[in-house]
């Protein structure tokens, strides 16, 4: 399906991405994000959020029988990613011990885009800046940016051959950078076997499966709450009732997404076995690409997590009304 | 020889013709190892785990049936400040411990499992960078494990560990 996909975005344009207007933009943002799921490559990226840094290998293949990728990280503990389609596993090196954790294989640079753009055209603009080299390929910079205060905006560096993208810088309307992620060596992947799909196995270590956080289907019935108007943009993708450590009862966790960045919304009553994070006053952070913002209000605790500035996070707190 | 044991795990080979692999499985302790390997490996991608999935329901049954040993017990809100999370059998933790022991995929595991002490990854959380202290671990781990953006699984400043 996505190599149909692919076929059918390259064959569509001679897309010169040098002079690209203003529809053809679009296509060339269309084409990374197909491109990093559909193509087979090879490379190593730096990742920089801060102060910290991680150098990660990746090995990307895609093939009939489907989407793989090896990501290890160079830099740290020893630390492995495997993922085949959405379901990604990660093996994690601690002391004596290998632990093992399922997670959602979804958005892993440079797959950082969704295949359906119309989402982001509502909440950011796009336009084309200048041709530069990045890891030692051409590449057409394209500016996405934000429409409003409530997003983060991007600057993107796509190959303009086969239209992967090697970098991708996040910044905020002061224009200070707050996330780094680039290729410094990149090149196509040719083989059709799968004996590089495998983690390094250290015999001397316990492999220890990390237990499973329970979740479970959310219907939104016999709630006390509703959620009032959401920050431009914003919808809801996910709704769960889960467990939080430390917490004795379960907490209701909604996902809200603009297509491109991700904000959890936890809501959860005030008992003698809540964690209270906040007293009277809104705790309010920010750290790295991360905000946070966490609230009592009518005996519930309300905690807002995402990689968006803090207003959007106030703005989902906020956006949380008790049923008197 | 490795392609010939993966191939026997995956079932694309004949039992009966698999008889001289087997043999070298036993002999040799590499080919023993890449057997153990390609398990691993397949388990923890399957997300399979080694027992069934009655089995921690019927463990944890059959501890709600064994006695509790009634012990001097510490001031209730003293204990509620030290007590590790996920509590809810304290009596029972170190069986539930040998428990999870049971889970560690592989023969290492097995073969550990007999030495005593054998501590098991808890949930506490720690924070592994500074960065973190100021946004509470557990929530910013149930929304990187929910919802992951481009850089989560690169750049962890909290993960868990034992």
């Amino acid at each position: 399906m996505l190599r149909f996909f692919l076929a059918c975005v390259l064959a569509s344009g001679a897309v010169s991405a040098h002079a690209a207007v203003d529809a053809d933009v679009w296509q060339v943002l269309q084409k990374a994000a197909i491109a990093a799921r559909a193509l087979s490559y090879q490379g190593i990226f730096v990742c920089q959020i801060g102060a910290q840094s991680k150098s990660v290998q990746i090995t990307h293949m895609y093939s009939n029988k489907g989407e793989f990728a090896r990501n290890v990280m160079l830099d740290g503990p020893p630390r492995e990613l495997l993922s085949q389609g959405n379901d990604l596993v990660i093996y994690n090196q601690k002391n004596e011990k290998v632990i093992i954790e399922k997670r959602r294989g979804q958005n892993m640079f440079p797959a950082i885009l969704p295949t359906n753009l119309e989402s982001i055209k509502a909440s950011y603009h796009l336009r084309s800046a200048d041709v530069e080299r990045v890891a030692g390929r051409q590449a057409q910079m394209l500016l996405l940016e934000s429409k409003d205060d409530l997003r983060y905006s991007y600057r993107l560096w796509i190959d303009t051959e086969y239209g992967l993208l090697l970098k991708s810088v996040m910044y905020n309307k002061q224009n200070e950078i707050i996330e780094t992620i680039a290729f410094s060596q990149i090149g196509l992947f040719n083989t059709a076997g799968l004996d590089w799909f495998q983690p390094k196995i250290d015999n001397k270590k316990n492999y220890v499966m990390e237990d499973e956080v329970e979740t479970a289907v959310d219907n939104g019935s016999a709630t006390v709450w509703t959620i009032k108007e959401l920050p431009a943009g914003y919808r809801k993708v996910d709704q769960m009732i889960r467990m939080v450590h430390g917490n004795a009862l379960p907490v209701t966790h909604m996902v809200f997404s603009d297509g491109l960045a991700s904000v959890s919304l936890f809501i959860e009553p005030v008992s003698k076995g809540t964690k209270i994070k906040a007293g009277a006053k809104p705790i309010h952070n920010i750290v790295g690409n991360t905000s946070f913002y966490s609230s009592v209000t009518d005996g519930h605790q309300v905690t807002v997590v995402g990689e968006v500035p803090q207003a959007t996070v106030a703005q989902i707190a906020n956006a949380v009304v008790f049923k008197k | 020889m490795n392609e010939q044991i993966s191939a026997l795990i995956d079932d694309e080979m004949n039992a009966a013709d698999a008889a001289h692999i087997i043999t070298a499985i036993q002999s040799s302790s590499a080919a023993a190892d890449a057997w153990h390997q390609y398990h691993l490996i397949g388990d923890a991608m399957r997300g399979t785990n080694a027992l069934s999935a009655g089995f921690k329901q019927n463990l944890m049954d059959k501890l709600e049936l064994e006695p509790t040993v009634l012990s001097p017990k510490p001031l209730l809100d003293h204990a509620a400040e030290v007590s590790p999370p996920n509590h809810k059998l304290p009596a029972a933790w170190s069986i539930a411990a040998s428990f999870a022991a049971v889970m560690v995929v592989g023969w290492v595991a097995l073969q550990q499992q007999t030495q005593s002490d054998n501590v098991l990854p808890t949930a506490s959380v720690a924070q592994n960078a500074a960065a973190a202290a100021a946004i509470p671990a557990e929530y910013l781990l149930a929304h990187q494990a929910t919802a992951p953006s481009g850089s989560t699984y690169y750049i962890q400043s909290v993960s868990y560990s034992e």
